[in-house]
């Protein structure tokens, strides 16, 4: 029954679309700018500097320090200098998740002296964000996931609903009101579609135990550890999964000098490449049972290989433990996760995610708008409910840009050695989305989105100048290219907003000179 | 990162994309001189397609193994992108762009 | 679903039914399904739990687009009903130690 498939599809398409799309944009919004966390993070901590100091030296350093202040402790953990993230930073006790937080102690690579750069959310905010929606994680992480099936649903049904699919593969018709946003939805959903249905499978298959424990269950009694015992190959399941952490509790062996940690850098170099290691994880310094842990810079392959490092001796400094390639099924699952993270391939793949998650959002934000415009022409539309879903639509679109900008812009005007400054980013960033939301109630749809939009494109393009004013640190290459790009994409959504008062002037000239009202005129 | 390689690969997928796009009679009609024959149409989707797979071949000299096949993926629903966006807007230049394109990298290539 | 049945104004119960069973019948099948699946797949468990787990999405995917698209509620009953026999072919030890 051809005729009931579309017609079911279609309404399975719209609603499944229209209430998910709010949470789905934040997503994949916040999504795309992870892509460059770690750029943003150390832009938002202009006190580090890139000191261009290899992560061997840069390891000696990191240990002297800490035979200096933390000899005895049981664990210590070096951030080497990367290409993305080029400071050098220690931490002691157990492995703790996140940056920019206590616990984390910046050292300058060449004096060896801690360096105190101001507290921020960072970059970090965005990728957090980006699967947790700020809840708490489980239930932030079941909420993005529920998010991305609706996401899968929606692409699916589009795409059974979407008859003239090749006939209107490059069909674009600007300013024809209801008919431009549809062909602007279409297009962005069709010319990516491989991008938007990888994106989202392999979100899903990152947390895929969380979300469907069924077989783990079935053929494990639900024993999580005992399928990655097995999942493991021969040696490797002997070391812990987590690497450090296996503090010796009652094993006091004797003293014994810990091998200069650049020797160890050096090795691990041999084999994953200059400039690959991206951390040393120290257990029990200082003694005959000493182990350091290599963890590599992800890149170098698609495989998600975060945990996976070499063991080596810390006292001889001789190998214990390479990595062992993955078994196939893991390879998979690994690969699948390394799609999403996307930390392989260089700038230039980063890039391409970028813009490919930026037209994402597009696509969303278009099917957003569509659904308002198309219900404004309607008679018998529920105006209240129309109205609740243009409020959201500004508020989640334009007002979570709004935000973002507003978080960079205000990491330089918050005083660096503000109490509890993380929570007044975090203060900074919700206010301002909650007036955005205010904002858009009180407004008409249009004025609405013009103001937040032009607001927004303003903040981004004079974000070099309030950088430059403020002058809190070293500008190099990655924080001007990042200012660059912010500055570039303000005058871009800057310039469209500009255009669109003159598209819907002339449009609604044209239409009143031919005697006809103006398609989607109201919006 | 092989720069060269990586122009000639989004030039190549936009060449193929824009291939696939005259081979339908809509754009054909819309961009195309109307003294072209217009048996020529039919070439233009097996030439967009050939152009596709010198893309591959160009993304490969990017990027290794799998991750060339990531990039070409992103670099052809991009070009694609663009494509639809000239259309409406600079109709000329989205016909001319792999010419230009063309001889940009063949200047910095024997430069 | 037809026409009709989505512009009567007694379409919410319908509606809600659907999505009901969809979403929450939908997981209670896939769930199964998956078990069953990872059970019967001529693999080493730690390779059929992957794969099993992996291809849940799409199964999950599916059957939501099906619930919505068939034809009438009883044979999404009959759909959702399949998840007993699937659970029973998953959890066969399970079922057998509680049994005994």
């Amino acid at each position: 029954m051809k005729g009931s498939l579309t017609q079911s599809m279609s309404w399975l398409h719209t609603w499944c679309g229209l209430l998910l799309g709010w949470m789905l944009f934040a997503i994949f919004l916040t999504g795309t700018l992870a892509v460059f966390d770690k750029e943003i993070n150390w832009w938002m901590q202009p006190e580090l500097t890139d000191q261009a100091l290899s992560p061997a030296a840069a390891a000696n350093v990191a240990q002297r320090w800490l035979a200096e202040r933390h000899p005895g402790e049981t664990n210590w953990n070096i951030s080497l200098p990367t290409a993305r993230a080029p400071d050098l930073a220690v931490s002691v006790g157990e492995r703790r998740r996140g940056g920019g937080g206590s616990g984390v102690i910046h050292l300058d690579p060449l004096s060896g002296e801690k360096i105190e750069p101001r507290e921020t959310i960072g970059g970090n905010f965005f990728f957090h964000f980006h699967y947790t929606l700020h809840l708490p994680r489980t239930l932030g992480v079941w909420a993005v996931g529920f998010a991305a099936m609706a996401m899968l649903v929606a692409l699916i049904s589009g795409i059974i609903i979407h008859k003239k699919i090749f006939k209107e593969f490059f069909t674009f018709r600007p300013a024809k009101g209801q008919r431009s946003w549809l062909d602007a939805h279409n297009a962005s959903a069709v010319l990516l579609l491989p991008f938007h249905l990888m994106i989202t499978y392999t979100g899903l298959a990152i947390f895929f135990l969380l979300y469907m424990p069924a077989a783990v269950n079935a053929l494990y009694d639900g024993d999580r550890q005992a399928y990655f015992r097995d999942g493991q190959s021969g040696q490797a399941a002997e070391q812990a999964p987590r690497g450090e952490g296996r503090a010796s509790k009652a094993v006091s062996a004797p003293a014994a000098p810990l091998r200069p940690l650049s020797e160890i850098v050096s090795q691990a170099e041999a084999h994953y490449g200059q400039g690959m290691i991206g951390s040393l994880a120290v257990s029990n310094p200082g003694r005959a049972n000493a182990q350091v842990t290599a963890r590599p810079v992800l890149g170098n392959r698609i495989e998600l290989t975060k945990g996976e490092g070499m063991l080596f001796d810390g006292v001889s400094g001789k190998l214990i433990q390479a990595p062992e390639p993955s078994r196939t099924s893991q390879l998979t699952q690994r690969v699948l996760a390394g799609l999403h993270f996307a930390q392989f391939g260089g700038y230039p793949m980063r890039w391409l995610y970028f813009i490919c998650g930026l037209i994402s959002c597009a696509m969303i934000g278009t099917g957003l708008v569509l659904y308002a415009v198309k219900q404004r022409k309607q008679a018998k539309a529920n105006l209240h409910f129309l109205r609740v879903v243009e409020s959201l639509n500004v508020a989640v679109v334009a007002g979570l840009l709004l935000a973002c900008i507003t978080l960079l812009w205000g990491n330089r005007l918050l005083p660096a050695e503000l109490a509890a400054r993380q929570d007044w980013e975090l203060r900074l960033f919700f206010g301002v989305w909650a007036l955005s939301w205010l904002h858009g109630w009180l407004r008409k749809p249009l004025s609405a989105w013009r103001e937040q939009l032009m607001a927004a494109a303003l903040l981004a393009i004079s974000l070099p100048v309030l950088d430059l004013w403020s002058a809190q640190g070293t500008l190099d290459v990655m924080r001007l290219s990042l200012l660059a790009s912010v500055a570039s994409m303000g005058l871009l959504l800057g310039w469209t907003v500009w255009k669109v008062p003159t598209v819907i002037a002339a449009r609604n000239a044209r239409s009143a000179r031919l005697g006809r009202p103006a398609a989607g005129a109201s919006s | 990162m092989n720069a060269s390689a990586l122009f000639a690969s989004l030039l190549l997928a936009y060449a193929g994309m824009l291939g696939f796009c005259l081979g339908k009679e809509r754009h054909w009609k819309q961009l195309v001189n109307p003294r072209v024959p217009t048996w020529l149409r039919r070439l233009c989707a097996p030439l967009g397609g050939l152009l596709l797979g010198l893309a591959i071949y160009a993304s490969c000299q990017v990027w290794p193994g799998g991750m060339a096949v990531v990039g070409w993926f992103g670099l052809i629903s991009l070009a694609g992108f663009a494509l639809l966006l000239l259309l409406p807007y600079a109709p000329r230049l989205a016909v001319s762009l792999p010419l230009l394109g063309g001889l940009v990298w063949a200047a910095a290539a024997l430069t | 679903m037809t026409r009709s049945a989505i512009q009567s104004r007694s379409a919410w119960p319908a509606i809600a039914a659907r999505t009901a069973l969809a979403l929450l019948g939908g997981y209670a099948f896939t769930y199964a399904f998956t078990a069953a699946l990872a059970r019967l797949l001529p693999l080493d468990p730690v390779d059929a739990v992957t794969a099993a787990s992996l291809l849940s999405f799409v199964v999950y995917l599916v059957f939501m687009l099906w619930v919505f698209a068939a034809a009438s509620l009883r044979r999404v009953l009959v759909g959702v009903g399949l998840t007993v026999p699937l659970a029973a072919i998953g959890f066969w030890p399970q079922l057998m130690e509680v049994l005994r």
